[in-house]
């Protein structure tokens, strides 16, 4: 669902950590921040440097590329999980990605990033993903081999009085009832085991 | 399972900051003013693909590596045509190196299309979509 173009954001305050090895992918990527009315970004060529960024500095937002060589985006995320100093192990993460085989799509689900972003993308979409960042409603999972985001979304339905995207959308408002209520043995019989047969 | 808030979500909150048109319109005048640098660096990348081509030594590894160059930095000024065409040679080379193959024939073909995409402005989309099939048509001989 599109971002509606009136909705505020406010970027001012916030601190972003950029990290592309591509030169000019990075610069891209930090006029595209700073169009967005960010004030404070590091910008990394690597994952150990971005590490010793997290180590040293406040952040809010990370937006890292996925395949670098040496450290990854993927290696950058676990660490991050993992082994940041505490305030920032939840920091929202958007990861980057070009070409992108299963294999990595897995690999960036499995590393904790809140988002997985594959280029070509516009201004608004990058925009987008970092509002739903912001406004991330699922808990964290921490475990021995997951640390992150629930990787599980809840479908909640379009809201109220908007079409969803697919023709069978529908709202998770109830409403009121229609039909008469069922008694009880139509309930009963809804929940009596049946033979099936394939 | 750890309910946490992070402070991106209470900042974008905050009284102030910009409309997401007015931010999004902004972020498009400075990503424009990179596209003449872009340009010339997907050029660079592009003529780097040639070499390999020309000299024929590469590993897959070493083209794919060039191709994800192209689709990343096409990828973030919305260069579609060039994106396509980067992608089906790094799905071409990804699938060669799996098998530990190459084919220059194949390689070769999708940088030249890409150096003609290069020298096309994006609104030439429609009709260089022929020349995008085409390539696809390649990498999908080599089931993946």
């Amino acid at each position: 669902m599109a971002l509606d173009p009136n909705i505020r954001i406010n970027l001012d305050r916030s601190v972003v950590l950029l990290v592309d090895d591509n030169p000019q992918a990075l610069e891209a990527l930090s006029a595209l921040v700073r169009g967005f009315g960010v004030r404070k970004q590091f910008k990394c060529a690597s994952g150990s440097e971005a590490m010793t960024i997290v180590q040293s500095q406040e952040l809010d937002l990370v937006i890292t590329d996925a395949q670098m060589p040496d450290m990854d985006g993927h290696d950058l995320v676990r660490w991050l999980r993992r082994d940041a100093p505490p305030e920032l192990i939840y920091t929202p993460v958007i990861m980057l990605t070009g070409h992108a085989p299963r294999s990595m799509v897995e690999k960036s689900r499995d590393s904790g990033a809140n988002f997985i972003l594959t280029r070509p993308f516009t201004p608004e979409i990058l925009l987008q993903r970092i509002y739903w960042a912001a406004r991330d409603e699922r808990q964290m999972v921490k475990s021995d081999r997951y640390v992150g985001p629930d990787r599980r979304f809840k479908n909640l339905g379009p809201p109220l009085g908007q079409n969803g995207r697919r023709h069978d959308d529908l709202s998770t408002h109830v409403g009121a009832g229609t039909d008469p209520n069922l008694d009880q043995n139509e309930v009963d019989r809804m929940f009596k085991p049946a033979r099936v047969q394939f | 399972m750890v309910k946490a808030q992070s402070r991106l979500s209470q900042q974008v909150a905050k009284p102030g900051g910009m409309t997401a048109d007015m931010a999004t319109q902004r972020a498009r005048r400075d990503l424009a003013a990179q596209a003449g640098d872009a340009k010339v660096s997907l050029g660079v990348t592009i003529g780097r693909l040639e070499a390999l081509c020309a000299a024929k030594t590469a590993t897959a590894g070493e083209v794919y590596a060039e191709s994800s160059v192209v689709l990343d930095v096409a990828g973030m000024f919305d260069l579609r045509t060039l994106c396509d065409a980067a992608y089906s040679l790094c799905e071409l080379t990804d699938r060669l190196r799996s098998r530990e193959r190459q084919d220059w024939t194949a390689a070769g073909v999708h940088v030249g299309a890409l150096r003609l995409i290069w020298g096309q402005d994006e609104s030439a989309a429609p009709q260089l979509k022929s020349v995008v099939d085409g390539l696809w048509a390649i990498t999908d001989r080599f089931a993946a």
